[in-house]
């Protein structure tokens, strides 16, 4: 299955930034936390899976997983169903199952499960562009996991999904009207959907966010927090475990949710500019992957999986320095926690996966 | 459409994204450029803000000894419970909280924060002072739960005082700065010395505050100190105070059971070896912030024992002013020592009988033995004879007009009426008449014991009017540096026959057949004289029977000792006690205390002494029945007879 040539065609450069970035998040959650904490151990393993997982999907040609897709969306779609009815409760919302040692968030799995499907779906039509009923199918496969998953509730991850369609339906050849069309009903729907569909807590993040000082102790305090952090920082960063405001706990959650403000801190602009330049290497190096892809089935495949990544990114680092409302959006490869780790590198293990079989038939 | 067709569109998509991730990341880094090196100054500051706090470390008041450093007045730790508002996230709950914890009215932490809303929020509101370790042990214990995040708890220095209120009006009181000190320069919530030697020295008894920068957490918890800059400990102050004959006086008025004054100064020097007013207040109240009841009620006291009776009460001289009509004789040349005056037991003068207080008379008298007896025609003679304004010069010469000039805050002027005075103050000339019952310390004649103690002082010295002053020495920091003593205030050399006429009557006074006696110490050679300070009129008295004010005559008794080369010299006030030789028994205590110390003796114990006796002679102090008119004039001068407040 796995043939020897193959190995001189893994993308070393992106694995080596993608470990890296993995590597820095590591470190940066041992200082916020304060030394080898459990949060740090539990860490570790999730790299280790992570690696695990990256392995099992680059060894398994990505074809083959998507035929095999929709087995996989089922699975996943089952495990969420199964985790809003039974799963694990911590801070008011159900999204794991407990495993004992490990606590497994199915919904991130969701989006390379999604990437899968979609990318099966977008590759099987073979028109030249995608018609409105395409289109809806493939609204509906990212619905449903999507409008589970906002049911447990999480919101932010069930809206990390929405990249992961636009995207695919975007490389695979969405009309540009379609895309202004879209752009437009977004814009319609976002004052019905504050009224109805947002809980009161959403609501008060957006208008904080907007007029942080309104609430200076309560909702906007984070937002405030997060950019004293930031700006602190300066140039050089206050130095490692030497950062006042993660240390001291003035920003909340700073290995998980702010761990890009930690590391603004504690290593400075010039930490950001390293962190930053890495996570653009990973994304052009990944859309290069969907460039070279041998076909479409593997830019699709490609795309779905960065565009939930890139999307959390962005979003996360934006909210980093205060710039955008809190939800809770983890850093993907840095934040804190197993399953996104394990589901990320799986992801990746993916997108290497595309671009070293970029020869084979 | 082709397959390259599609192809290239997929290409061409692939880059518009590459472009949109390398714009959305170079906006992503431009941001951070901003916060993190444009901006950096501002967040650094603000969290400096977030995690550091500075606080104060009072800096404790400077001890003061007496002359021989004993340790008078020190400081003793204290915790005081405060609200820091800056980082109240819930104000009425940390109220609750606080009240329930250390067992407060919960309206009056509310009422403390508002009295200290205006503020900074970052400045500790004191809600507890002197917290007591079950309060300060239950607030720590809710801090560690993270509880009251804006609760500190601080250690801060605190005045202590001697036990018994000893000496309270020579040391004052500490107090939070109030508004116009804070315009005056003092820092908000600052101690500082609100009244006596803790006002006039504050200064040098305040000490530098310190402060400690400490980090803490998002909870207000300190984590570590930053820095610590000490506290400078107030300049120790060596008083000139003499510990044990403050500790005789006030066992002397106790055991004699009136209230009053007494000062005991060098009469070498002017050094204040005795300072008492009676009653007294506890100064210990102030040190921690004193309870508003405490405060209402010493306000409201009939007693004043807020006053300090030592400078700030005025009061007639009586008897004690003769030494001042027979100083002026003697020195203006009128008359010499052996000048006699037949007492018939009263004199007519302007068309007036003036009474003396011996009815049958005392006969052929001189110089001595009239003061030895008092004798007040005698005196009424040499007044008509002086004049009121040479009266009025050598009361100045001797120090009872205006200030002894202590070294304490808000002495009050002691007043000896001559021509210029009663023009300016009432427009009206002097009558000759009024003269006469002045030379016998009645009339216009108000005076401070603080000012008699000058006058017995420079009357044993032999006519250098010193200045009475507590402070001995301060210690800068590098050991003892002696304060000299300030300038005399006048020196006159009296005529050698001035000095032993009045040295030998107030040692018969003491000695002899006068009224004194009960200040004899045998080889001390005591000398004085006994007073007496009508309150009211004989006639006032039957108006104000049912006024319910004491109207008992004060008694005063002025001393010194030796007779030659005098090493002390005081006076004692008796608050109502009619009889000024019921000081005396005072006076001896404390002259037997000083000799006891000065020889190395065992200090005299006071013994319980029997009720004095009635006496069935009139005591020759008491004021002589005045005519009409003159009970008018005293009754218009009522204020100078009860002693103004203030």
């Amino acid at each position: 299955m796995f043939e020897r040539r193959l190995y001189f065609h893994v993308d070393w450069a992106l694995a080596g930034a993608v470990l890296a970035l993995s590597l820095m998040g590591l470190m940066q959650i041992y200082s916020a936390t304060g030394g080898p904490t459990s949060i740090y151990v539990t860490q570790i393993y999730g790299i280790l899976l992570g690696l695990v997982a990256l392995l099992v999907c680059l060894a398994i040609d990505y074809r083959t997983l998507v035929d095999k897709s929709h087995f996989i969306y089922g699975g996943i779609l089952l495990l969420l169903l199964y985790v809003l009815f039974f799963g694990a409760v911590r801070g008011g919302s159900r999204r794991w199952i407990d495993l004992g040692a490990f606590n497994l968030q199915p919904s991130e799995f969701a989006k390379a499960a999604l990437a899968l499907v979609l990318a099966k779906f977008f590759a099987e039509v073979r028109r030249g562009g995608l018609t409105r009923s395409d289109f809806i199918v493939a609204a509906a496969l990212t619905a449903v996991p999507a409008l589970v998953i906002a049911r447990q509730p999480d919101l932010g991850t069930a809206v990390t999904l929405v990249p992961v369609c636009l995207a695919a339906a975007f490389v695979a050849g969405m009309p540009m009207r379609a895309i202004g069309i879209l752009a437009l009903a977004g814009m319609l729907i976002t004052p019905v959907a504050w009224k109805f569909a947002l809980q009161d807590y959403q609501k008060e993040r957006i208008s904080t966010f907007l007029d942080p000082s309104q609430d200076a102790r309560g909702a906007g305090y984070q937002q405030i927090q997060a950019r004293i952090t930031v700006g602190s920082g300066g140039l050089w960063g206050k130095g490692f475990q030497k950062g006042t405001q993660g240390q001291l706990r003035f920003l909340p959650v700073a290995h998980n949710d702010f761990i890009f403000s930690v590391l603004a801190e504690e290593r400075g602009f010039a930490g950001v500019l390293v962190a930053l330049g890495l996570y653009l290497f990973v994304i052009l190096r990944s859309l290069e992957a969907a460039t070279l892809a041998k076909d479409r089935l593997g830019s699709f495949l490609v795309l779905g999986v960065l565009a939930s990544f890139s999307f959390q990114v962005v979003y996360n680092i934006t909210m980093s320095a205060g710039l955008a409302p809190v939800k809770g959006l983890t850093l993907p490869l840095m934040s804190y926690g197993g399953s996104s780790m394990i589901a990320t590198l799986a992801g990746f293990g993916l997108i290497l996966n595309v671009r070293m079989r970029r020869f084979t038939n | 459409m082709s397959l390259a067709e599609d192809r290239r569109r997929v290409t061409f998509r692939l880059q518009a994204l590459q472009v949109g991730a390398i714009v959305v990341f170079a906006i992503l880094g431009m941001s951070f450029w901003f916060l993190q090196v444009i901006e950096h100054k501002r967040y650094e500051e603000l969290a400096e803000n977030n995690h550091q706090r500075t606080l104060a470390l009072r800096a404790p008041r400077g001890v003061l000894l007496d002359r021989s450093g004993a340790v008078l007045v020190e400081n003793r730790h204290s915790f005081t419970i405060s609200i820091v508002r800056e980082h109240s996230t819930d104000l009425p709950r940390t109220i609750r909280l606080l009240s329930q914890v250390a067992g407060l009215d919960p309206k009056q932490v509310e009422q403390s924060i508002e009295r200290h809303r205006s503020e900074p929020a970052y400045r500790p509101t004191v809600i507890v002072e002197d917290a007591s370790l079950a309060q300060v042990a239950a607030v720590r214990a809710r801090r560690l739960e993270s509880e009251l995040p804006d609760i500190v708890v601080e250690e801060v220095p605190t005045r202590r005082y001697p036990a018994d209120a000893l000496a309270a009006h020579l040391f004052g009181y500490v107090g939070e700065a109030n508004d116009s000190q804070v315009a005056g320069g003092a820092a908000q919530g600052a101690i500082i010395g609100q009244q006596g030697l803790e006002k006039a020295y504050n200064d040098l008894l305040m000490g530098v505050d310190g402060a400690r920068v400490v980090v803490v957490n998002s909870l207000g918890r300190e984590i570590r100190t930053l820095e610590e800059v000490a506290p400078v400990e107030g300049r120790r102050l060596q008083l000139t105070i003499d510990a044990d004959m403050q500790r005789a006086a006030e066992d002397g008025f106790r055991h004699a059971g009136f209230n009053g004054a007494a000062l005991v100064l060098d009469p070498r020097n002017g050094e204040v070896l005795t300072y008492v007013s009676l009653p007294a207040y506890d100064p210990n109240d102030f040190a921690v912030g004193i309870e508003r009841a405490k405060w209402a009620a010493l306000n409201s006291d009939q007693l004043r024992p807020l006053q300090n009776r030592v400078m700030q009460g005025r009061y007639s001289p009586g008897s004690i002013f003769k030494i001042v009509v027979a100083t002026a004789a003697l020195e203006e040349g009128l008359v010499d020592p052996d000048f006699r005056v037949t007492c018939n037991g009263g004199a007519t003068f302007f068309g007036r009988y003036f009474k003396c207080h011996l009815k049958g008379g005392h006969g052929s008298v001189d110089m001595r033995h009239a003061l030895e007896k008092s004798c007040n025609v005698y005196f009424y003679t040499l007044g008509n004879m002086l004049g009121v304004d040479k009266i009025h010069k050598w009361a100045e010469k001797l120090g009872m007009v205006g200030k002894t000039g202590i070294d304490l805050p808000n002495e009050q002027d002691s007043i000896v009426p001559s021509t210029e005075w009663k023009r300016k103050r009432t427009g009206e000339k002097w009558y000759a008449g009024e003269t006469i019952s002045v030379s016998i310390g009645q009339g216009q004649v108000a005076v401070t014991p603080a000012s008699l103690a000058v006058m017995i002082s420079t009357v044993a010295n032999g006519g250098t009017r010193v200045t009475p002053h507590v402070i001995k020495a301060v210690d800068e920091g590098n050991g003892w540096k002696p304060v000299p003593a300030p300038a005399v205030a006048d020196r006159v050399a009296f005529r050698p026959g001035t000095l032993a006429a009045l040295h030998d009557g107030l040692w018969l006074a003491v000695n002899g057949a006068g009224t004194a006696g009960r200040a004899r110490l045998p080889g001390r050679d005591v000398s004085g004289k006994t007073g007496t300070a009508q309150v009211i009129s004989i006639q006032g008295r039957q108006a104000a029977r049912n006024s319910g004010r004491d109207l008992r005559d004060h008694g005063w008794f002025v001393f010194f000792a030796p007779k030659d080369n005098p090493e002390v010299a005081g006076v004692i006030f008796g608050e109502h006690n009619e009889h000024g030789y019921l000081g005396a028994p005072i006076a001896k205590h404390l002259i037997e205390t000083y000799f006891a110390k000065k020889e190395g003796k065992p200090l005299p114990v006071l013994t319980p002494a029997a009720k004095p006796e009635p006496r069935d002679t009139p005591d020759p102090d008491s004021p002589p029945v005045l005519t009409d008119s003159e009970v008018a004039a005293v009754a218009g001068a009522g204020s100078l007879a009860a002693p103004p407040l203030n």
